[in-house]
């Protein structure tokens, strides 16, 4: 699946991933290959994103929004 | 005719002249190019949460709770100038005020008849008016383009925000320069507060069928404010940009007439010179004819 990252002010991930996980407002979950699509909140924490490769990357957030739909997904997210 | 050195002194300062005007030119462009790398950095964002927004909206047909989308009875006006700290940019400040003037003599004439209208300017030369104005000042701000970060213009949102939720304002308007491109800035109005989804009816296309977290009214009280806030980091960029190529317009046109001033003052130089010499020639030729 496809990831992307952005704020306001710059694309700060975007590539291929195996998993990611968000902090959603309803608790913290995981995203896997064919997800449903899915619109959430998220709230202040860490994206945990391990890519194609294998490579695990982690990402303080300030709270955002993520969305899935047809293994791509976005995360507008809120830096400090 | 002025005499040969006068000419020469005024061409050596036109040319000085011209010098600072073309490279605050090509400084101007400079900063243009990287706040335009701010503006396309911020539209994938900026889109993806108008659709978001737009497709939640309608799913929940109006039925939105929030105090940032009810419009009230305009009684208390708070207008927004988006203006610059520097000058030497042609009419770009003149613009705003002019537009601003202009909408509350329009729209608000009543409201300001009984002194309900109110200025905030943003920007050095919009402050500098609304004092020379004596017009009736909520505030200024004048540091957000030290630093024009998202941080910063959030801020900025925030405080209007609070400013229309406690009921200090029924309604908000910005007055402000739309970047098009290094040669045109439009001056547009808009209402940043109460936000309304009308004016931008675009098909989303159809909503695919989403799982949404929390839920749909939770969700779109969260991106009121975000769209906000994103709106006054836009409207902030867009007017920098345009300033940068106001200025960038402005002084290439100044350089231009310096190279016409040059031109037409060197043709007098030549002349002049010229008719110096022929008269010096004259002279002798004369005094020569008299001693033979």
């Amino acid at each position: 699946m496809y990831l992307e990252i952005i704020t306001p002010e710059e694309k700060v991930f975007s590539g291929e991933i195996k998993l990611i996980r968000v902090p959603g407002t309803k608790g913290s979950f995981e995203i896997l290959q064919n997800h449903a699509p899915i619109i959430s909140t998220l709230e202040k924490g860490d994206i945990k994103v391990i890519s194609s490769s294998g490579k695990e990357e982690h990402f303080e957030i300030n709270g955002g929004l993520i969305e899935v739909s047809d293994n791509k997904i976005i995360v507008l997210g809120e830096f400090i | 005719m002025a005499g040969l050195k006068e000419i020469r002194i005024r061409i050596a300062s036109v040319k000085s002249t011209q010098k600072i005007t073309s490279a605050m030119k090509m400084v101007a462009a400079a900063r243009l190019r990287k706040s335009q790398e701010k503006i396309t950095r911020l539209r994938p964002y900026a889109n993806k949460l108008d659709q978001v927004l737009h497709s939640i909206q309608k799913a929940l047909e109006g039925d939105i709770e929030s105090e940032l989308i009810r419009p009230r009875e305009p009684e208390k006006i708070l207008v927004i100038l988006v203006t610059s700290n520097r000058g030497l940019c042609g009419a770009f400040n003149v613009n705003v005020l002019k537009k601003t003037l202009k909408l509350v003599e329009e729209k608000y004439s009543k409201q300001n008849q009984n002194k309900k209208v109110s200025f905030f300017a943003i920007g050095k030369k919009g402050a500098d008016s609304l004092k020379s104005l004596h017009l009736n000042t909520e505030g200024i701000n004048t540091e957000i383009f030290d630093d024009l970060t998202f941080k910063n213009t959030t801020l900025l949102a925030e405080h209007f925000m609070q400013l229309f939720t406690d009921g200090t304002y029924d309604r908000i308007e910005v007055v402000y320069n739309q970047f098009k491109n290094a040669a045109i800035q439009n001056v547009v109005t808009e209402t940043f507060l109460p936000l309304s989804f009308e004016e931008e009816q675009k098909e989303t296309g159809p909503m695919l069928d989403y799982i949404i977290e929390p839920n749909s009214r939770y969700l779109i009280q969260e991106l009121i404010p975000k769209s906000l806030k994103i709106k006054m980091f836009k409207i902030i960029i867009d007017s920098f940009t345009s300033e940068h190529g106001a200025r960038m317009t402005a002084m290439h046109q100044a350089t231009d007439n310096a190279s016409d001033l040059i031109r037409e003052l060197s043709l007098h130089y030549n002349k002049a010179r010229q008719s110096a010499i022929t008269k010096e020639i004259l002279d002798i030729v004369g005094g020569a004819e008299a001693l033979k």
